[in-house]
């Protein structure tokens, strides 16, 4: 269905999962949530086949879909929980450091703000290494990345992949296997790779100048600090953190693969 | 021998069946010998043969071609004409009294109409009486008003406007008042002249009524034909909020003339009939907990339909193994505890709960997984059949997949529409590895109209999306043409002669010429 379901490779995680061919996903009979979201678990603006389920990562989206007029989502769990629980153990090496994701937005965006005083407020903060993944576009621009080049480790997981041209399989694969090396994750917004990180095993972070992007609704940035707040400053406590983060990924609702095949599906595969 | 009392119907035959089924069989039975008993109005002929083994009957009933075709003593007529030369020691009326006066002379209303019956009794003698409950289960998942009746013997369709007490306690009440005080009463499932459950009243209030729910879930599941509503939820729900008496089909009151010791029979807490004529009661045990036992295994036929002249003769055919014996198998023993699994697999599905509702499904397919939802009852982790005398069915779940979308239930997969594919869903979420074919012939399941109406919307929904979804692709598609076209060009530009390309070349150059003017205009 809509190319969205191949973003991240979250189509070819789940084909994993179902026994089928990771690298050749089929197609899935509705639209997976690609990112962790307050809305209806449908990026803003995806185009919408009427009628098509939404398989949504957590009942409380669910829920909230259901209020805003999207009655056919389905709890799956996210893809990345799929990852987690089909994936090979934990890497034994110590984690060590912060992994830190500035705020991005997609490619048609631009984030508005102050990088120096991030990065020094970062720096201020973080008593390890401090390893910074950068969205795509942020770090093919040699500017931004160089600011960040100064003050740690830089990274880019991959591209998540447009219009099924390019996209990197294994963007969850590499993310995870980062993410594993590090004790913290942080960010100036909670997001997607917060909740990643989390649930991988990290103690998650939310500080410093949030920035904004272009046109942004700042009302839903707010209202998500005013919803969780137990996930914002620089030192939540990582237990309460983790049960928060681990209902929004859908922890507790993955489906078996044949439920799974027959949901998206994928049944006669 | 029929006595013309006068009143009679020398061209009418009752429309509808007579009263009687496996348990007024069963309690009938449990009258003494050597008796009188006057058998008032339309009664099963099964059942008046079973209590003519040994008894001295005698029948009354209006019509005269069903007077004809009954056994034995007969009194054909109308109630006020009965008068009290005769006494007996019980009086059956387990039709009510709806249907004992013809339209010639006084048409007796509820209480005047237990008088004349009172009176026939000796003192002491025994009442055995129907009361149809006009706000039951029944009357309310009916698609057709009683007050609206075009039978030969609706006359004066009275239906909620009649004057028949309307609680079980009222009818106490009421009976008392005519001097004949209650012994015992009974709530009745489905129907008030062929009940297949019998419960007290009591039992309903302090009772296991997890299980008392299920008995009436499975009591009326497949007793009416056209229903407004689906009959099962609203009868579970009603026993399990604590309305199961005062929403039964029928009360059965066993009444007393004066407080004299007489023949009586006792009820008890609960006691139903399976599809086979099983009967089985539910008693309480002294530690507080519930024991059933199969007391009576017959098979009984079919009852007559309207007209129908079969006899039969006392103490003849299907004789029932006498009260006590047991069966074999989990019938007998304790009962278990729980709630009805379509219950809470439904209740799962509502409430999107996804876990619970796969724990269910998993815990059921393992444990019970030819026991259709209907007839297991959960508690925990511990799965139990409801009922053991009924048979297994290979397509448990499918009956599940088919209720969940006949029935308009929201569950948590939304976007499945079509059987096929919930079974396959749900076979995935309750870990099976093979999928169960659905099955060729639609289920039975009651044919309510709220449901239907439920299935009109769900298709007027998946009709306006399709409609919308292919107005969608429509315009994908054009955007997708449009795409195709420009790079079937480029293609050409790059593949095509020299001349086409030198076109093309100019035709880009003039473009951007246009643009760079444009530009400077702006």
């Amino acid at each position: 269905m809509h190319h969205g379901n191949h973003f991240y490779g979250h189509a070819h995680v789940l084909a994993g999962y179902c026994g089928l061919d990771p690298a050749d996903p089929p197609r899935i009979d509705g639209y997976l949530q690609h990112g962790w979201n307050v809305v209806d678990g449908l990026g803003a603006g995806t185009p919408y086949a009427p009628g098509l389920p939404i398989f949504v990562w957590s009942e409380r989206t669910r829920r909230r879909a259901w209020s805003m007029g999207r009655p056919l989502a389905t709890v799956t769990g996210a893809p990345f929980l799929y990852l987690l629980r089909s994936g090979g153990e934990p890497s034994a090496a110590e984690r060590e450091g912060t992994i830190w994701y500035p705020f991005h937005g997609w490619e048609g965006q631009k984030v508005s703000g102050d990088h120096h005083r991030l990065i020094d407020e970062i720096s201020a903060t973080e008593s390890g290494p401090i390893t910074f993944c950068l969205y795509w576009n942020e770090y093919q621009d040699r500017r931004i990345r160089a600011l960040y080049e100064r003050a740690g480790r830089v990274i880019c997981h991959g591209y998540r992949g447009y219009m099924r041209m390019r996209t990197d399989p294994g963007f969850l694969e590499n993310q995870l296997a980062e993410l594993r090396r590090h004790r913290r994750v942080a960010s100036n917004r909670l997001s997607t790779a917060v909740l990643y990180g989390t649930a991988a095993g990290c103690e998650p972070a939310v500080y410093g100048d949030p920035m904004y992007l272009d046109k942004e609704d700042t009302p839903t940035a707010d209202r998500i600090r005013r919803e969780w707040p137990e996930l914002h400053g620089p030192a939540p406590d990582p237990a309460t953190a983790r049960e928060i983060v681990l209902a929004e990924l859908g922890d507790g609702h993955l489906a078996s693969p044949a439920e799974l095949r027959a949901m998206l599906g994928w049944a006669a595969a | 021998m029929i006595t013309m009392l006068g009143g009679e119907m020398p061209e009418y035959a009752e429309e509808h069946a007579p009263a009687g089924g496996p348990l007024y069989r069963h309690l009938l039975e449990r009258l003494p010998t050597g008796i009188r008993v006057l058998i008032a109005g339309p009664h099963d002929t099964d059942l008046i043969g079973a209590l003519a083994d040994r008894r001295d009957v005698t029948c009354l009933v209006r019509s005269q071609p069903d007077a004809e075709a009954l056994p034995g003593n007969v009194l054909c007529g109308t109630l006020s004409k009965l008068t009290d030369a005769d006494r007996y020691d019980v009086v059956v009326a387990l039709d009510g009294t709806g249907r004992l006066c013809s339209p010639e002379g006084p048409q007796l209303d509820w209480a005047e109409s237990v008088r004349v019956l009172r009176r026939a009794l000796r003192p002491g003698g025994t009442l055995l009486l129907t009361v149809e409950n006009e706000l039951g289960v029944h009357r309310l998942v009916d698609p057709h008003a009683p007050t609206a009746s075009r039978t030969g013997d609706a006359w004066r369709p009275l239906g909620e406007f009649g004057t028949a007490p309307g609680r079980p306690d009222r009818l106490a009440a009421a009976l008392g008042a005519e001097g004949l005080p209650v012994a015992a009463m009974a709530a009745a499932w489905p129907l008030p002249g062929r009940p297949t459950l019998l419960i007290n009243p009591e039992t309903l209030r302090y009772g296991p009524l997890d299980a008392l729910a299920a008995f009436a879930s499975a009591a009326v599941a497949p007793a009416y034909d056209q229903v407004l509503s689906d009959p099962r939820r609203l009868a579970a729900a009603a026993v399990r909020r604590g309305l199961g008496a005062e929403m039964a089909p029928a009360w059965l009151a066993v009444a007393q003339r004066a407080h004299r010791p007489g023949p009586t029979i006792t009820l008890p807490p609960a006691v139903f009939a399976g599809p086979s004529g099983t009967v089985t009661e539910i008693v309480g045990m002294p530690d507080g907990t519930w024991l059933r036992r199969v007391v009576s295994s017959c098979v009984v036929p079919l009852s007559p339909g309207p007209g129908d002249s079969g006899t039969t003769q006392p103490g003849l055919a299907h004789g029932p193994v006498a009260a006590g014996v047991t069966q074999p198998g989990s019938s007998h023993g304790p009962l278990p505890a729980g709630r009805l699994l379509e219950e809470r697999l439904l209740g799962a599905a509502l409430a999107h709960d996804l876990p619970y509702l796969r724990r269910l499904l998993t815990g059921w397919m393992t444990a019970l997984p030819m026991v259709p939802a209907d007839n297991v009852l959960v508690d925990g982790d511990r799965f139990t059949v409801l009922d053991p005398t009924v048979p297994d069915q290979p397509d448990a779940l499918a009956r599940l997949a088919h209720t969940l979308l006949t029935g308009g239930y929201h569950h948590p997969w939304p976007g499945v529409t079509d059987v096929p594919r919930l079974i396959a869903v749900l076979a995935g979420a309750a870990g099976l590895t093979e999928v169960p074919a659905a099955p060729d012939d639609p289920l039975p399941a009651p044919d309510g109209r709220r449901e239907h109406e439920e299935q009109l919307d769900a298709l007027r929904r998946r009709l306006a999306d399709a409609e919308a979804r292919s107005r969608f692709f429509e315009v994908e598609l054009e955007k997708r043409e449009a795409e195709l076209g420009r790079a079937k060009t480029q293609i050409a530009a790059f593949s095509g002669n020299l001349g086409f390309r030198a076109a093309k070349a100019g035709l880009v150059l003039a473009r951007a010429a246009r643009n760079r003017l444009r530009k400077g205009r702006s």
